[in-house]
């Protein structure tokens, strides 16, 4: 079985506790437009051009050498330390690498996952067989904005979201902040909202940057500049979190 | 005169200005003197002692260095070693008299007579200044007296250290000062003659007075002094030796940010943990210090070699890396550089490339290359010899045991070392032709080596070639095998031979010549004609973690000991906010099996800053090869070559 991934980062140090190997796996159902990995949203193995060689975003891996490439870092991750599940959205190929999944559990490999969760309720539950902790993205829950904005159906979202608060998974949400679409008064009281209602949810915040965008171009793709907002806005924000919950922090992506 | 021009030379790479150069030139004619080499070495000696000029502080710390006075030998000089400071601290000059009394062999005997007395000579040179300065009374002891407290026990060493440099003796190690100063530092403890505060500002003075001299000390680039303090190690019973001295020594150079003289510490898996500590948080000031040296690994390989267990534990370094055994060695670890690329553009160049069909057949012929090749290198090693060297003699037990002059066999290892450079391009190279001309048939191998020679017109190809993943330094099974391969093959020609005094060549991964000896055409990696070959175990599109199973996964048995330094490159800022996973990276990789480590702490920013206005960045401090020196001293190819790894490592961030 193979599954479709754009890079595998090792010794990554901000992905979750301790030293960690991200896989960054291929396909995205969301379209937002701050994403800093452009080359992961689609699933098809794009080509681009970089100082006259062609190259390729993207590429196929058998579960077994993927799993070989992982364990090269196994004394490393210790107790703290492991995988993450990043992308693209990592759920939507989980089908095809339960069995990696299972593995790593057998060596009691912690196993991270950065998700949008919009992704079908059976991904997710596959997920919660095998995933220690959990970073959520938190954008928009404005049904209509979320919709048209990041094709997310926020319903999708919140079945999710619930599903694993219910099964007391370990969650950090992860809120990316800008100027245009995600921190609107409205977006950030529903967000705290979800917060009050579940004690045991962490949110961390920050802020969007353009740092993506020679991707873009490299990929033929449009390209919207993001408006930062300041240290101040940022400030803000997370103080009217704190009327939610003490788990909340600032931090640089 | 060689060694006056050597001097001037010194003196404007150290200062940049022909002016000053031209004046200091003038002004050191007058003062230069050196010994005929006709003479005897002891008599050389005594006449260079009764001429230099002595400089005595009022208070603190005696030495000097009379910079325009030297010695001149008819053969090569015996440097780049640590002596024993130990055996030093033991013994007055009367008690190295009596031993050497008993002597039958007659002139070995009065070459250590004669020696004594050209020593004595100076030290009542010094008395007879009648200066009031407490060292004195150290430096009247040495004569006829032990040792007999801490502050005693450094000026011995400072002088015994300045008596090397003054006689011409390049990169002179300091060995494992916390383990020969404990004894002393623990009965002035117990005498209540000191505090760890007292001894803190006696180590900052001491150190401060070997970085005095710095330019003249240099010897490839400014700051390649090999004044190196081994801290830390194993000892032979497996526990761990770090005492309150290792701590000190650590903060003091931390404080001092001065990148000479340099900390090697000794390192192993039960090592306490906040040692590891203050070591991370030393050489996140940038200073390079100290170089973590792995005993997991390399005790075991120096007694599988043949170092007898104790001497094995007692490991120094021949100035930057290479392990040395103090007391008991002659072992002239630098004593060239061999360039495994050479064989690789022999191939190319001379052999008919149409008729080789496979990789195999072209790697077989890279052997058969390999294998001429190291045979003429040590032909051409063979032919140097060592001069007899009566002062490191005296300092070594293992000369008063054999009854010869170290230069003459009266060490018990009497080991060539050699450095290598360029087995990471001689990889990637060969990766390069596998893929491109036998696996993928991209390109012939002709079309490949035009490429090559017309020295990569093609851009393309540079980019391509440079950015392969499948490159040394990472812990990919064929990428490994390789370089094993190579490896072996090297070491198994280098072991079939012995130097004239009957000992082996050994061989390392790394070397200071990555840019001296790289006046060599281009390679098949990418790298252009003159370019600098890759840094010692480097590679700056890996992982850390990547890099470091790739240095566990070598093989330093047999001869292959000679220094194999994994050189890593870090942004300040991420060091910073990562010291425990940085911690935890280098515990695992102890485990694993690196052999040494080293790391550059710098940004590249900070590096085009200080190229650009060298007037604002005076004291910043990098790691070159193997020691620390300021940056804006570098040659330009030094400082593009960081620069461009700079760039290159905080990409991968």
């Amino acid at each position: 079985m193979k599954v479709r991934i754009s890079n595998i980062q090792r010794f990554c140090l901000h992905d979750g506790p301790g030293i960690r190997t991200t896989i960054f796996f291929k396909g995205c159902n969301l379209k937002c437009p701050w994403c800093c990995n452009p080359e992961n949203m689609d699933y098809e193995i794009k080509e681009f051009e970089e100082e006259g060689i062609v190259k390729k975003w993207g590429y196929d891996i058998e579960i077994k050498d993927l799993y070989k490439e992982i364990m090269k870092d196994k004394d490393y991750y210790q107790n703290e330390g492991g995988i993450t599940l990043s992308g693209g959205e990592a759920l939507l190929q989980i089908t095809k690498y339960e069995e990696l999944l299972k593995m790593l559990k057998k060596e009691k490999i912690n196993i991270c996952l950065e998700t949008s969760l919009a992704v079908p309720e059976k991904n997710v539950e596959i997920a919660m067989k095998y995933i220690d902790d959990y970073f959520v993205d938190v954008k928009i829950l404005l049904k209509k904005e979320a919709q048209n904005i990041l094709n997310l159906n926020i319903d999708l979202y919140q079945h999710n979201l619930d599903l694993l608060i219910k099964n007391n998974k370990n969650i950090t949400l992860r809120f990316p902040v800008n100027k245009e679409y995600t921190s609107k008064q409205k977006n950030i009281e529903l967000i705290g909202k979800v917060l009050k209602e579940n004690a045991s949810l962490k949110i961390e915040i920050f802020k969007t940057h353009n740092l993506g965008e020679s991707k873009y171009q490299k990929l033929n793709k449009q390209y919207q500049k993001i408006l930062e907002i300041s240290d101040q806005e940022l400030e803000a924000i997370y103080k009217a979190l704190k009327r939610y919950t003490q788990n909340v922090k600032i931090i640089e992506m | 005169m060689k060694l006056y021009l050597r001097l001037i030379y010194r003196y404007y790479r150290y200062t940049h200005n022909i002016g000053k150069t031209i004046l200091f030139a003038i002004k050191a004619i007058f003062k230069y003197y050196s010994p005929s080499k006709n003479l005897e070495s002891t008599e050389q000696l005594k006449r260079l002692f009764k001429k230099i000029e002595i400089v005595i502080p009022e208070k603190g710390f005696v030495y000097f260095i009379d910079i325009h006075k030297t010695i001149t030998r008819k053969n090569r000089t015996i440097d780049n070693i640590t002596i024993d400071y130990e055996f030093i601290l033991e013994n007055s000059l009367n008690d190295l008299r009596k031993k050497a009394q008993k002597m039958r062999n007659q002139d070995f005997k009065e070459e250590l007579i004669q020696t004594i007395e050209a020593i004595e000579l100076l030290i009542d040179r010094i008395i007879a200044l009648n200066i009031k300065n407490n060292c004195i009374q150290y430096i009247k002891n040495i004569k006829d007296k032990k040792v007999l407290s801490f502050e005693d026990a450094l000026q011995r060493i400072l002088f015994f250290n300045q008596l090397l440099w003054q006689t011409n003796h390049n990169l002179n190690g300091l060995g494992r000062l916390d383990l020969i100063l404990e004894k002393f530092y623990q009965e002035d403890i117990k005498k209540n003659k000191i505090t760890k505060s007292k001894a803190t500002l006696l180590i900052t003075d001491f150190c401060q007075a070997l970085n005095n001299y710095y330019w003249v000390k240099s010897n490839g680039l400014v700051g390649d002094t090999g004044q190196v303090i081994i801290l830390g190690g194993l000892r032979d019973n497996g526990t761990y030796f770090s005492n309150e001295l290792t701590e000190i020594f650590i903060e003091v150079i931390k404080k001092l940010q001065k990148p000479d003289p340099k900390l090697i510490l000794r390192v192993a898996n039960d090592m306490p943990s906040n040692l590891l500590d203050m070591a991370l948080l030393s050489i996140k000031t940038g200073i390079g210090s100290p170089l973590l040296s792995n005993d997991e690994v390399i005790i075991p390989k120096l007694i599988e070699l043949g170092y007898e267990k104790k001497d094995a534990y007692n490991y120094c370094t021949s100035a930057c890396w290479e392990p040395y055994i103090p007391g008991v060695s002659f072992d002239q670890n630098n004593v060239d550089t061999f360039v495994y690329a050479e064989s690789l553009i022999q191939v190319l160049e001379q052999e008919n490339l149409e008729s080789i069909n496979n990789f195999a057949a072209f790697y077989k012929k890279y052997e058969e290359y390999l294998e001429r090749s190291i045979n003429d290198f040590i032909r051409k090693v063979n032919r140097i010899h060592f001069v007899k060297d009566p002062l490191i003699s005296l300092t070594s037990p293992s000369c008063y045991m054999n009854e010869y002059d170290i230069g003459e066999g009266g060490a018990k290892y009497n080991h060539f070392g050699f450095t290598t450079v360029s087995m990471s391009n001689t990889v990637n190279s060969l990766l390069i032709i596998k893929k491109y001309c036998f696996e993928k048939k991209i390109l012939s191998l002709n079309e490949l080596n035009k490429i090559r020679k017309e020295n990569y017109g093609r851009k393309e190809y540079v980019e391509k070639f440079k950015k392969e993943k499948n490159r040394y330094g990472v812990d990919n099974e064929e990428v490994i095998d390789l370089t094993k391969k190579i490896s072996r093959k090297a070491s198994s020609i280098f072991r079939k031979q012995k130097n004239y005094l009957g000992g082996i060549f050994k061989i390392g991964l790394s070397s200071p010549s990555y840019i001296t000896k790289s006046k060599f055409p281009a390679t098949l990696d990418g790298r252009k004609n003159n370019e600098p070959f890759d840094v010692h175990i480097s590679n700056e599109l890996a992982s850390y973690t990547e890099i470091i199973n790739f240095a566990a996964s070598m093989d330093y048995g047999e001869n292959r000991i000679n220094g194999n330094v994994v050189d890593i490159m870090m942004n300040p800022i991420y060091l910073t906010n990562n010291m425990e996973k940085i911690k935890t990276l280098i515990l695992v990789g102890i485990k694993k099996g690196f052999y040494q480590m080293q790391f550059n702490v710098v940004s590249s920013e900070m590096l085009i800053k200080a190229k650009s206005n060298p007037e604002n960045f005076k004291n910043l401090i990098v790691r070159v090869w193997g020691f620390s020196a300021y940056f804006v001293d570098l040659p330009e190819s030094y400082q593009d070559l960081l620069i461009e790894r700079a760039l290159e490592n905080e990409s991968k961030n």
